[in-house]
């Protein structure tokens, strides 16, 4: 537990980066002498020399999706979002990867900063201009956005897919123990999900991309793993704490555990199932709900399980199942898995015998049904966690090259990173992964999307490049 | 060879860890044994640090190393510290310069918890993923939570086996062309006030959610389609109910009780649904439960007593003894009158079980019990209070005399009569204030009887003036006679004790209200003895104030 030292540091920091924020945001509308952008400065030169008062330096560095305060990666207070996701987007146009401010630092140098910040977006090199204009400037420095190392990733990526199947095996044997009235420890299921939840806070991207592979024969587990994530994903994007981050992982994970009554034979049926077949689908929450109370001694998390497997096919306006006859609004976290559960689904073959979508028509579905089956304030969440292409999209460039979506950027959603697979003629290339926000001389985008395809029809391997 | 410094403090650290896991379970935190060991403990790892940035222990199964050195080994199962960090997955711990009292003093706190126990839900790395340690670090091994060996491997190959045949780039790159337009979605910003109804959604979303549950098993419970699964919902109904009792949300279960009371009121209703709906009413009225709810009044914690009152409604005639036992244990009045109010309510649904609590040891829950029973006001208890009659707490007898007045009855008069009789004078007058709701000649009768005996006058005057007080029930010619004669006696013996008599018999027709007897009532205005001067005049101003 960080001591109150460093909580009072963190809060600063969380502070003066917000700030730094507004006043960036300010000043590109007004000019800096005006009286708002000038009070916004002062304050912010507050927060400043408070943390120059506890810390010897401050640096803010700019590490995939993430700011890091002198070498911890933020946390910060959902009001801050906003702010926060805008200096990100700014910060990364002008490719500025860290800013240094050490003791002695005045209020003419940060003006100077400012002022060097405003006007490089129009600049073809804008961080040049930045480090030009910043000349003589001491107290504050400035550093390039590093391109992350791909090797560096090896090892984590390894850690990363091992605690994905883990957690797959993982539930593969609760849903059994459950079946055969076997005692389940629940000990090992937060331990699952707490590495879980870890991976996603340091690594989301990577395990988004472990969702996007669907042929195991198994889909079923996996379908419980991916939900989870994804609920994770979107849980941590909607401000929620660790500790409520797992009870989210846990409750996500169960949330099909009534299908385990479902006759396999039915259940990876390859057409569509008769009525009779649809009667024991449509049991699944209500024996779900039965099943998880039955596990243990009722607590908030075995409550919370039970109403969410409840809930999950119910939809926003109640029009899905089972019907019931007083129906309440939805629980908070049903809602998160309705999405999560949806979209798993649309994209993947085997759930009630869909033919898989792309994931971009998938969300332009789910778009369509937003406010009416999904919440449309979560779903707006989701489709900024997860990208308007998400991983393992197959994607055409304007270019004429093939690629496969490898990474979001949650803050130039439809700018994602793109492994390429074939050059602009149809010929296969050794994966090299480009990012869709790098511009021309011009300063126009260099490579856009223009059409998606289902890598499926195509017998593309997505294992092969993202596990 | 000499042994490093800091070695010999990484050896006593695992003493610190042996020693902390004793103390720090036996002792409160703010014993002095307790607040010394974590200084000696502290002060350890002090030491450590002026030699070494880092202390990174490796833990196997049956021994610890520092660097390559072993600092511990047990090759026993029991207390064995390495196989405690071992078995959850633990295989390497470091603490790093900067570790604060306060993460020292957690960290020790977690593993002096007892594992053993069933009730505690994590093991020892969730405890220590939940307090997020800045300065330990911690590596785990997984793969024991897994079910099979290496899953991993064995998915992998299956997919490989599906992409037997190679990909077919060529023809997506042609396809590719064929496509429309990737799908614009527009992601639109989130605003601030979107930020604002999450926030709102955040905070509801801490509410209690067992009014949901309760929702939910009861639809589940009337949709079930095989009779052995209404057993099955019931039983999670009734753990929702003890839930919900502990967390003290009487608000939930009240709601629930009345659905499944228009569901058991219902005349289509499946047999063993109705049992089962029953069982879950009847739980809600349980022992378990009514003691729970008796402690919840005892807190002192605000109650609706609205919402009590109507949970109480919904109760069966199981809940009456439980409440029974409740009120003989409740310490605040408070509390006392509520479960008092709720067994007048639940009483009515079985009288006879009520009258159990009549024979309880403590005189003042029978004397609740009778209140209750008054209260009711239900004449098959008179049988049974009839018993009480006899009891030896004076207390108790006066309660039961009152409420059997109340309740009449013929054998009432036979016991009350008795009471006339009694050696206390307080059960005397309580039965002469019982007699008063009797308005039968034979009690009227009896009681002039008892004044016209010798042994009348020898009364205390208190007694005496109860008597005809409550003779003043009787407003008719014959009562009114029976008072002019004694306001008219005369005697030479016993001067003082007549004028009692009459003084009393002044006051019953001051009740009575008779005009006509205005003129005798003069008479004694200005008699010789105070005592009636003093009831004749008060008689006189009552007559006829009350014109
Ligand atoms: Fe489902
Ligand atoms: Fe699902």
């Amino acid at each position: 537990m960080p001591s109150k030292e460093e909580l009072k540091i963190q809060k600063y920091a969380q502070d003066f980066v917000n700030q730094l924020s507004v006043v960036l945001r300010t000043s590109q509308i007004h000019d800096l002498n005006n009286v708002a952008v000038k009070s916004n400065i002062e304050k912010m030169m507050s927060h400043v020399s408070a943390l120059l008062g506890m810390e010897n330096i401050i640096t803010l560095e700019v590490r995939g999706e993430f700011f890091y305060f002198n070498e911890y990666r933020m946390r910060y207070p959902l009001e801050y979002l906003l702010n926060f996701d805008f200096l990100m987007r700014e910060f990364k146009k002008r490719e500025l990867g860290s800013f240094i401010i050490v003791k002695n630092v005045t209020l003419q140098d940060m003006q100077t900063f400012i002022r060097a910040f405003i006007e490089s977006p129009y600049a073809t090199n804008p961080y040049e201009r930045i480090e030009e204009k910043m000349k003589g400037i001491e107290n504050i420095k400035i550093d390039r956005l590093k391109s992350i190392v791909e090797e560096d990733f090896l090892d984590v990526r390894k850690m990363v897919k091992k605690s994905y199947f883990n957690a797959v095996s993982f539930t593969k044997g609760v849903i059994h123990k459950i079946k055969s009235g076997e005692k389940v420890s629940l000990k090992k299921a937060k331990r699952v999900v707490e590495s879980m939840v870890d991976h996603i806070l340091e690594q989301e991207q990577l395990l988004l991309g472990m969702t996007a592979i669907k042929e195991y024969d198994e889909y079923t587990y996996h379908h419980s793993v991916n939900v989870s994530i994804l609920c994770v994903a979107l849980g941590q994007r909607l401000g929620l704490n660790r500790k409520m981050l797992t009870e989210l992982g846990m409750v996500s994970l169960f949330h099909d555990i009534g299908k385990m009554e479902i006759p396999p034979e039915v259940l990876n049926k390859p057409a569509s199932f008769t009525e009779e077949e649809w009667k024991v689908v449509r049991k699944h929450p209500s024996i779900g709900s039965r099943a998880l109370l039955k596990l243990k001694k009722l607590d908030e998390l075995s409550i919370r399980s039970a109403i969410v497997a409840f809930e999950h096919h119910m939809h926003y306006d109640f029009t899905g199942y089972p019907k019931i006859t007083d129906p309440k609004k939805l629980d908070f976290y049903s809602r998160i898995v309705s999405l999560a559960d949806q979209y798993d689904a649309m994209t993947s073959a085997r759930v009630y015998s869909r033919v898989p979508m792309t994931p971009d028509k998938a969300l332009s579905l789910m778009m369509e049904r937003a406010g009416t089956q999904l919440d449309p304030l979560l779903f707006k969440f989701f489709i900024n966690m997860i990208g308007v292409f998400p991983v393992g999209t197959l994607v055409m460039l304007n270019t004429k090259e093939l690629g496969l979506v490898y990474e979001g950027n949650q803050i130039f959603v439809s700018r994602p990173r793109v492994m390429l697979i074939t050059d602009n003629v149809g010929n296969r290339i050794e994966g090299r992964v480009i990012d869709l926000t790098e511009k021309d001389d011009k300063d126009q985008y260099s490579k856009s999307i223009v059409k998606t395809l289902d890598p499926n029809k195509y017998n593309i391997n997505l294992a092969e490049y993202f596990l | 060879m000499t042994i490093s410094d800091d070695l010999i403090l990484a050896k006593d650290i695992i003493q610190v860890f042996l020693k902390g896991k004793k103390i720090l379970r036996m002792y409160p935190q703010n014993n002095p044994i307790y607040m010394k060991t974590i200084e000696d403990s502290f002060n350890k790892f002090d030491d450590f640090f002026t030699y070494q940035d880092t202390l990174r222990y490796v833990f196997r199964q049956n021994e610890i190393l520092y660097d390559t050195e072993q600092v511990y080994e047990n090759p026993e199962k029991e207390d064995n510290l390495a196989l405690f960090f071992f078995k959850d997955g633990l295989r390497e711990i470091t603490f790093r310069k900067g570790l604060t009292a306060n993460e020292m003093e957690d960290f020790l706190r977690i593993i002096s918890m007892d594992f053993e126990r069933e009730v505690l839900e994590d093991d020892i790395v969730t405890l220590f993923w939940e307090k997020d340690f800045e300065n330990i670090q911690y590596v785990v091994d997984e793969t024991f939570l897994a079910d099979e060996e290496d899953y991993e491997s064995q998915a992998m190959s299956e997919l490989e086996e599906k992409h037997k045949d190679p990909d077919n780039l060529l023809q997506a790159y042609e396809d590719a062309f064929k496509q429309e337009d990737a799908k614009e979605i527009a992601v639109v910003q989130i605003v601030e006030t979107e930020l604002q109804i999450l926030f709102k959604e955040l905070e509801d979303d801490a509410q209690d959610k067992i009014e949901k549950l309760n929702n939910i098993l009861f639809e589940i419970l009337i949709s079930v389609e095989r009779k052995n699964e209404y057993a099955d919902v019931a039983t999670s109904l009734i753990a929702s109910v003890e839930y919900a009792i502990g967390k003290g949300n009487l608000d939930a279960v009240r709601k629930l009780l009345v659905r499944l009371k228009r569901l058991t009121d219902r005349q289509d209703i499946d047999g063993d649904l109705l049992f089962q709906a029953k069982r879950v009413i009847y739980f809600a009225g349980s022992e378990k439960v009514i003691t729970a709810l008796g402690e919840m009044l005892d807190s002192g914690q605000e109650i609706d007593e609205k919402l009590f009152d109507e949970y109480i409604d919904h109760l069966e005639k199981n809940a009456i003894l439980p409440f029974i036992k409740v009120l003989g244990e409740l310490k605040t009045i408070h509390a006392r009158k509520i479960v008092i109010d709720a067994l007048v309510t639940l009483g009515p649904k079985d009288i006879l079980t009520l009258t159990k609590g009549l024979n309880d040891p403590r005189w003042y829950v029978t004397r609740n019990i009778i209140y209750i029973l008054r209260n009711i006001g239900d004449k098959r208890a008179v049988d049974h209070l009839l018993k009480t009659v006899q009891h030896t707490d004076i207390r108790v007898k006066k309660e039961v005399i009152r409420t059997l007045g109340e309740l009449g009855g013929s054998n009432v008069l036979v016991a009350l009569r008795n009471c006339l009789d009694d050696k206390e004078i307080q059960v005397r007058i309580a039965a002469l204030k019982a007699f008063s709701n009797i308005s039968s000649d034979t009690v009227k009768k009896m009681l002039m009887d008892r004044i016209m005996k010798k042994e009348f006058k020898d009364k205390s005057f208190e007694e005496k003036k109860e008597y005809f007080t409550t003779l003043a029930n009787w407003k008719d010619s014959e009562v009114l006679e029976f008072l002019v004669k004694v306001m008219k006696k005369r005697s030479f013996f016993g001067r003082s004790k007549l004028f009692e008599n009459k003084a009393v018999a002044a006051h019953c027709l001051g009740l009575i209200g008779s005009k006509k007897v205005l003129p005798l009532l003069n008479k004694h205005k200005n008699s010789n003895s105070k005592l009636l001067r003093e009831y004749a005049y008060t008689a006189i101003k009552r007559i006829d104030s009350a014109q």
